[in-house]
């Protein structure tokens, strides 16, 4: 039914009270943003349960969104900083914890053993990032946000956007290359 | 590796991981085509960034269940603040939230001939008339039928069926159309 209907008429009508248009953009957009606090936070569960306030902070907040974004960069906004809180309220433990969890669960029998070492170098090196950074990286490397968008969804300004994003990436690389 | 690293030919390893990881031109095409520090450290590069690539092409699939999870809490807020009508019936009252009615009204409404998506809303209730609902529809209709034809004929199932499935005396149905959709 809401194929082809645009996102706007779907908040208007959510702003109204609508749960199934609200169900709507859930469905429309529940991907990214299941997306983005996995690989920020590198936990399923802690995924699940960002993912699950950042749809209800929206619901929340809808009456005050004033559509001068889009709903997607408007819910970036909101997983990423969803993401930062629980990042700096993790301790280095739950931080090593939620790596150890991703490497467990992204290990299938049928992956080529190489391949999902170095997939797993990877998701390690960003756990290893610091928040910002790694905010930076996952929106850009993995959403495909330009650095625009960016700089929208961070509360900073293309310039910094930039640095956030070449530091994350020296950072990874230098990883990439310890662990090779 | 740091931002300033230079290689011993002086290019810079920032604009190589621009390179590599934005698609930008080289800057001296020349003399990165013939100078071994350069390729040697673009192979290293692309090597380890293919590896990023590769994780971000990697499907994630959302957690089954999670929608409903999402909508249950959803829904227990949209709760907090329902209106309802009220029938009358000879051993008590009857009330039906404002809520379910709306849920027929918008199912109606997207199943009539023409209609691509509809939201519904309804008026707040009038107090004199406790089992009367007012409903303000948006409709998206779908390309070709006249929109005047398509507003009517959801008139009328509402008409029809709404007073039959939840007991209401259904009054004004204001519709706007908001949008034409593709077939």
């Amino acid at each position: 039914m809401s194929g082809q209907v645009d996102d706007a008429i779907l908040v208007e009508a959510a702003q109204e009270g609508d749960t199934d248009a609200f169900e709507a953009l859930v469905r429309r957009h529940r991907n990214a943003v299941y997306r983005v606090a996995l690989r920020m936070l590198g936990s399923p569960a802690d995924a699940q349960d960002v993912t699950q306030e950042t749809f209800t902070r929206a619901w929340r907040a809808l009456r005050s969104f004033r559509r001068e974004s889009s709903v997607n960069t408007w819910l970036y906004r909101i997983v990423t900083r969803r993401c930062l809180d629980v990042i700096a309220a993790r301790t280095p433990a739950a931080e090593d914890l939620a790596t150890l969890e991703l490497r467990a669960r992204e290990s299938g029998p049928a992956e080529s053993v190489e391949r999902g070492e170095r997939l797993r170098a990877v998701t390690v090196a960003i756990s290893r990032l610091p928040g910002d950074q790694r905010a930076a990286l996952v929106l850009r490397e993995f959403e495909g946000l330009s650095y625009q968008q960016l700089a929208g969804v961070l509360g900073i300004t293309v310039p910094a956007v930039k640095g956030r994003i070449h530091r994350a990436r020296l950072a990874v690389l230098e990883q990439m290359e310890a662990w090779e | 590796m740091t931002t300033e690293e230079r290689l011993p030919c002086g290019t810079r390893l920032e604009a190589l991981l621009a390179q590599v990881a934005e698609g930008e031109p080289a800057a001296d095409p020349a003399h990165q085509a013939s100078c071994p520090y350069c390729q040697a450290a673009l192979r290293r590069l692309e090597r380890h960034w293919a590896d990023v690539q590769a994780l971000a092409r990697e499907p994630v699939t959302v957690p089954e269940g999670l929608t409903a999870r999402i909508m249950a809490r959803v829904h227990a807020l949209a709760e907090q603040v329902s209106d309802s009508v009220i029938l009358g019936a000879r051993r008590g009252e009857t009330r039906v939230e404002h809520r379910a009615i709306r849920r027929y009204v918008q199912r109606l409404a997207a199943g009539a001939p023409g209609v691509a998506f509809a939201s519904a809303q309804l008026q707040p209730p009038d107090t004199a008339r406790p089992h009367r609902v007012d409903v303000a529809l948006r409709l998206v209709i779908v390309f070709g039928p006249p929109a005047a034809r398509v507003a009517n004929g959801v008139r009328e199932i509402l008409a029809r069926r709404i007073p039959r499935f939840t007991g209401a005396e259904l009054g004004q149905v204001d519709i706007t159309v908001a949008d034409v959709a593709e077939r």
